[in-house]
């Protein structure tokens, strides 16, 4: 049968068109229940129970199937996927209208359909003959669909029916149909169908296992009197006809992560990110949403305030006090601030945190707290309060009313113990979105099969493989003659690089930087290799490490490891001992490693002068050569920068920091970076010149001139200038200022020059100008990342690229499809901050469980000083935090402290604080708050009357089973502290 | 312009049956054959319209379109005729056969519809207005083509729908459109003032209505009268070959008055009569 659909659409020039389709309308649909013997032929797969024993309802006697409507899937998923739940009828109006509505909801229900336990069935209602139903004059989408629900549900029952005539009533198997709609409720309930809300089913369940906690709040009722907190905000209607007259503005919200009363929106057009301050002007925004607001007038402009503030209120219900602190009063610099009117798009997710202790027992309503600082607190409610406040949990956020103070939200699930490693390491995995989910199957099947060979001198059982072994090493360069070894970390199982040096008959060097070749196992287009575009980057926790592709190829096949044939891509120069370069060539070859050595083994081999063998000598060369590397880097304006370097030493069994200590750097950390360099750089000059448009590449914007502000005038304060017109300059003047009885003082102020840097980003070349290219930290003109493909996607694309120049691989239309790579470059480049983040966040996590239960006294220096704080670095454990001059609320004041804007002081009757003064902070770990445990500084020397706290004496000697976990060691290598580390002695250098 | 074989003979027998006013199929000189309309018989269209007169089958269909107005008539909207002669009605039609014809009928009708408001076609005044094509398609002819295109070209108008569309200034110079997702928010045109074709043959010294094609082959000349609703002339057009007397023309155009009135009663009541049977109705189309 056929009919056909119309609809009218406007096309983007603003034409109207009317379409219509043609619909075929079918009598061979099938219920898909086994109970049915009409539909029995026509039913390919029916799910359907047809021995349903009893109902697992206390409300509804019957037997029963669900039907539920698109809201109840869209708004309760988290319910759905309980396995409580079986039986369930989707309709295709339903599945449509959620694949309309969210792309990820959509997913995550066919994976419910896709498991064939859950018994969910598909039923294509809209091409039945009996249940298509068309559109009435007056009727709205939403309603007509409705509609197609309730006809279906109501033709299931009739259907059903037929086939238990001879059933006793109370046993007849019926629909039930969820609906969020009181409406459509009510409509059904006239139609002489079963409806009820999912709220009233679930908790009519017999055996409902907490599952009405995962139930999404939509409306909480009020008391009529409550106060509205907010204004409303426009509809979109409202709001798109603001954008389009340019009376409001729309960006993406960004909450501070200082103060919980302010944030700020990037808006396109904007040189100033435009500041929100206030409750009501942020107006229920959350961190990431995407807003519309509206600037205000100019008088009423403000400055962020430099105060530190957190929502420590305990549930003061819907009170909110405009602290008078908010808003700055004598302002210099005022920057645009405005008001959000509305939400364009929510960005919530969900977030991982703990539950607020809660006053009152068995109390349902819970405050939820989670673990980022720039989401606001969460209401949810929940039964399992008793066993979940030990736990991190997982919530969702389901709406935020104008009389509520936090959103209402739902729970998820529960990751485990608070304070467990693995618990703490999850947390932070999910909190930086880095996804770290088991490879799946499919992604394993592209993997080689083992045992791997490669020569063609092992008995091949396979003819095809044979030959395939011949072709692999025609292309091949077969380097495994030369006398190449690796130079890694200790512990270090993937070996992405190798190296060797070799002295010509004419006086010059051949110095060869061997890669491994990921991209010979990783094709193009696999689901290996979307997986790995996803990851982007392996992520080094402390003690944990994320690959980014699987083991077998990252610790195995992939690694150069000693004594092994290894597929690698090669870079070899020729050199003049003055390391200029004669000629540079790449090939594809077979390396067999003859030594992994460690930084540390390396070093003695070079300084033992007794050693002369052919390895002994090219490590020589190779150590003088990146000596001379380096000063000609250093001389073309490269800076070396620093950043706190720590490196802990872990318990072996229970893996529990026992004692951190800054780092040690050797110079073959330098060598190896240097050659590191040199084959990013020359890589990406061949790969730019081969492919202009499609290079991947990597910059380093340069600074603007205003981020340098603050170093300049910490700087100046002790009578250093600072010239930072450009990174030569940068560094000569980095270089110049010593200070005899302050060793630290320059390592502080590159720590400070870290923090002015921009971030060093990914970037497609046919999309930059060429003039944008420039590596501001390196000051090299040309960069890109080559040297690390078993850690880094980018690597893998480079690899790729250069292969194609080569003519080792053909290109592929991916490859230069300029959309697609720079879609590529923005995930890598997020990836990257992700696990830079995450690493971070590891060291911290670290750093407090060493901090449990001890109170230290250690040196400081002041890095910043703030409005309310002095922000304090420990240079023993690199550690930074922040010392409160202000009292947290509800303390008293006995010491006021007068802050300087102009010099950036704070002082108190004589005692002047400014940046880079000495000082003794007592150290503690507050654990008053499980979720945010904080170092606690207090101030020891300078003492103050009534602020500062008696110094503790040292009493206990710490054992020291120095065990260095291995897995921790790479992060260290320069991950963490990423580009900031980098440049100084590092190996992996190339991060940037 | 087609035509047929025809002997003497029947010439004669066809004249003497005119000026009975008995003529060969039975009919006298004002009495038109019967006619077959149905509206809405193309859903891709805003409105659409076939009719059958003998063997003269006219199909017609009419699109609206977001257009700009004319600078010198900022307040109303725009109309289109565009006739194809199927080559499938006539050999004569093929290639650029039928092109003169098609000229010469869309002409007559672009000026015959001079009178049709479209003011309500405006959207906003001198940015946006529709504008309606109506594509008329000859399938088959069996004589009187113009009165038959008149009929169905009114049919099609009149079951035209035009979408719901809000214009909005912006800026005060763009002009966003906003259109609602209810397919069934729309309105209809107002077809009273549309006017009827009505060819007058002469035929030895009478004039004759809705002309077979054999008639139209006795004929000396014709003429075209499109006459409103009430009665009202709105635009005479002399077809073929030959000439009238001046008093024959004022005859002539008395005569079309009376009949075209007759005409757009007879064709508003049928179209009516259609409407009311609701949008669900049955639609036979080509396959009866």
């Amino acid at each position: 049968m056929l009919t056909s659909k119309t609809f009218l659409k406007k096309t983007k020039r603003g034409n109207i068109l009317k379409i219509v389709r043609e619909h075929y309308l079918r009598d061979d649909i099938g219920c898909g229940s086994r109970i049915c013997k009409k539909c029995a032929i026509i039913n390919e797969n029916a799910i359907l129970d047809d021995k349903l024993s009893s109902s697992i309802s206390k409300a509804y006697v019957n037997p029963h199937y669900l039907i539920v409507d698109t809201n109840v899937v869209l708004h309760q998923i988290d319910v759905l996927e309980e396995d409580v739940l079986i039986n369930v009828i989707i309709l295709q109006t339903v599945l449509e209208e959620v694949k309309h509505r969210s792309t990820s909801i959509y997913k995550r229900l066919n994976d419910i359909i896709n498991n064939p336990n859950r018994k969910f069935y598909v039923f294509v209602n809209e091409h039945h003959k009996d249940t298509y139903i068309e559109r009435e004059p007056g009727e709205t989408a939403n309603n007509r669909n409705d509609r197609a629900i309730r006809v279906a549900a109501k033709w299931y029952d009739e259907h059903l029916f037929e086939n238990q005539r001879n059933i006793s009533l109370k046993k007849v198997i019926r629909i039930v149909l969820l609906t969020g709609d009181t409406d459509n409720k009510e409509k059904a309930t006239q139609d002489g169908i079963f409806a009820a809300s999912v709220e009233d089913y679930i908790y009519c369940l017999k055996d409902s296992k907490g599952i009405e906690d995962k139930l999404s709040k939509q409306e909480i009722s009020y008391n009529e009197d409550s106060k509205e907190i907010f204004p409303c905000h426009l509809t979109p209607v409202q709001i798109h006809e603001g954008i389009k007259t340019g009376k409001l503005l729309h960006g993406s919200f960004q909450a501070s992560k200082e103060n919980f009363l302010e944030g700020q929106v990037n808006v396109e057009g904007y040189e100033k990110s435009i500041l929100i301050q206030g409750y009501i002007e942020l107006n229920r925004a959350v961190h990431g949403d995407i807003v519309a607001l509206e600037l205000l007038p100019e008088e009423q402009w403000s400055a962020p305030s430099e105060i530190v503030l957190q929502d420590d209120e305990v549930d003061n219900e819907e009170q909110i006090v405009e602290s008078e602190i908010i808003k700055p009063k004598t302002v210099k610099e005022k920057t645009p601030t405005g008001k959000i009117v509305g939400i364009i798009r929510r960005k919530w997710r969900q977030y991982c945190g703990i539950l607020q202790d809660n006053i009152l027992q068995n109390s349902t309503r819970h405050i939820f707290v989670p673990a980022e600082k720039t989401i606001p607190k969460i209401r949810i409610e929940t039964r399992q309060a008793a066993t979940l406040i030990q736990q991190r949990i997982i919530v969702a956020i389901d709406s935020w009313s104008r009389y509520s103070r936090y959103p209402s939200g739902h729970f998820v699930r529960a990751l485990g113990k608070i304070g467990d490693k693995e618990t703490e390491n999850e947390v932070l995995l999910l909190e930086h979105d880095v996804p770290h989910s088991r490879f799946s199957d499919k992604v394993l099947s592209y993997l080689p099969k083992l045992p791997w060979i490669i020569s063609d001198e092992k008995v091949l059982n396979n003819i095809n493989m044979f030959m395939n072994c011949l072709k692999q090493i025609a292309k091949r360069t077969d380097l495994r003659h030369i006398n190449v070894c690796s130079v890694d970390p200790p512990g270090c199982t993937d070996i992405d690089d190798a190296l060797h040096c070799n002295l010509l008959s004419n006086g010059n060097y051949e110095v060869g930087v061997h890669i491994a070749d990921v991209s010979h196992f990783i094709k193009s287009g696999t689901a290996l290799d979307e997986e790995a575009a996803l990851r982007a980057t392996t992520v080094y926790l402390l003690d944990k490490r994320i690959d980014m592709v699987p083991e077998l190829l990252s610790s195995n096949l992939c690694s150069l490891k000693a004594n092994e044939d290894r597929f690698a891509f090669s870079c070899i120069w020729e050199v003049t001992s003055h390391a200029e370069i004669v000629q540079i060539n790449f090939c594809k070859s077979i390396i067999r490693s003859r030594a992994a050595l460690t930084y540390e083994e390396a070093q003695l081999i070079i300084d033992d002068k007794k050693q002369t063998t052919v390895l002994a000598e090219s490590l020589r060369n190779l150590n003088n050569l990146a000596k001379i590397l380096k000063k000609k880097r250093i001389e073309n304006g490269a800076l070396v920068l620093a950043s706190p370097e720590i490196r802990f030493y872990l318990d072996s069994e229970t893996h529990d920091p026992i004692e951190v200590q800054a780092k040690q750097i050797r110079e073959t950390n330098s060598m190896v970076e240097e050659f590191m360099l040199l084959a990013n750089i020359s890589v990406a000059e061949k790969i730019y010149e081969e492919f202009p448009e499609y290079a991947i590449l990597r910059r380093h914007p340069c600074p603007p001139p205003s981020n340098f502000e603050p170093l300049i005038k910490a700087a100046n304060y002790l009578g250093f200038e600072m010239d930072t017109s450009s990174n030569k300059n940068l560094a000569r003047s980095l270089d110049a200022a010593q200070k005899k009885d302050n060793p630290y003082f320059n390592t502080i102020l590159r720590i400070l020059a870290t923090r002015c840097m921009l971030q060093a980003v990914y970037f497609n070349s046919g999309m930059v100008t060429k003039d944008d290219f420039y590596h501001y930290g390196l000051a090299a003109s040309i960069y890109t990342h080559f040297t690390s493909p078993i850690r880094r996607y980018a690597d893998i694309l480079v690899h790729r690229l250069l292969a194609a120049c080569i003519n080792a691989d053909p290109t592929y239309p991916e490859l230069l499809n300029k959309k697609k790579m720079n879609d590529i470059c923005h995930n890598l480049n997020y990836r990257n901050r992700m696990a830079q983040y995450a690493g971070r966040a590891s060291v911290a996590l670290h750093t407090h469980m060493f901090f449990r239960e001890k109170v230290q006294d250690e040196e400081g220096y002041i890095l910043f000083v703030r409005k309310n704080a002095l922000q304090i670095l420990i240079p023993k454990y690199g550690l930074e935090g922040t010392l409160y001059l202000a009292p947290v609320k509800g303390g008293e004041q006995y010491v006021n402290f007068i802050y300087n804007e102009e010099n950036h002081t704070q002082s108190y009757k004589e005692i002047v604080f400014h940046t880079f003064d000495p000082v003794i902070v007592q150290l503690s770990l507050d654990s008053s708050n499980i979720q945010h445990e904080k170092l606690i500084f207090k101030l020891v020397k300078p003492y103050i009357h009534n602020f500062s706290v008696p110094s503790v004496k040292q009493d206990t000697e710490k054992s020291q089973s120095n065990l260095n976990l291995s897995a921790s060691e790479k992060r260290k290598e320069g991950d963490a502290f990423s580009f900031k580390s980098s440049s100084k002695k590092k190996k992996k250098m190339s991060k940037q | 312009m087609y035509s047929i074989l025809f002997s003497d003979a029947e010439k004669t027998y066809i004249w003497d049956g005119v000026e009975l006013n008995l003529r060969n199929d039975g009919r006298k000189r004002n009495d038109y054959r019967p006619m077959e309309l149905e509206t809405d018989v193309v859903t891709h269209a805003s409105g659409s319209a076939r009719l059958r007169l003998a063997n003269t089958d006219i199909l017609v269909g009419v699109k609206a379109e977001i257009d700009v107005p004319y600078p010198e008539a900022p307040n109303v909207g725009k109309i289109e005729f565009f006739v194809d002669c199927s080559a499938n009605a006539t050999p004569a039609f093929e290639g650029r056969g039928g092109e003169d014809l098609a000229n010469e009928i869309s002409s007559a009708l672009l000026k015959a519809y001079d009178v049709l408001p479209l003011n309500n076609l405006c959207i906003v005044p001198g940015f946006s207005c529709w504008k309606l094509y109506v594509d008329i398609l000859i399938l088959e002819c069996g004589g009187n083509l113009y009165d038959s295109v008149s009929l169905a070209v009114k049919s099609a108008l009149y079951n035209t729908r035009i979408p719901n569309v809000k214009g909005t200034y912006i800026d005060g110079t763009n002009v966003d459109l906003q259109l609602s997702d209810d397919l069934f928010e729309c309105w209809k045109l107002d077809v009273s003032k549309a006017p009827c074709f009505v060819t007058l043959c002469k035929i030895g010294e009478y004039l004759v209505v809705d002309p077979t094609v054999e008639e139209e082959a006795c004929s000396t000349a014709s003429i075209v009268v499109s006459v409103g609703e009430n009665g009202s002339i709105t635009g005479i057009f002399k077809i073929g070959e030959g000439s009238f007397h001046q008093n024959a023309i004022c005859d002539a155009i008395k005569l079309a008055g009376t009949i075209g009135n007759e005409l757009n009663k007879t064709l508003k009541l049928a179209l009516e009569k259609e409407e009311n049977l609701g949008i669900r109705r049955e639609r036979y189309g080509f396959l009866k």
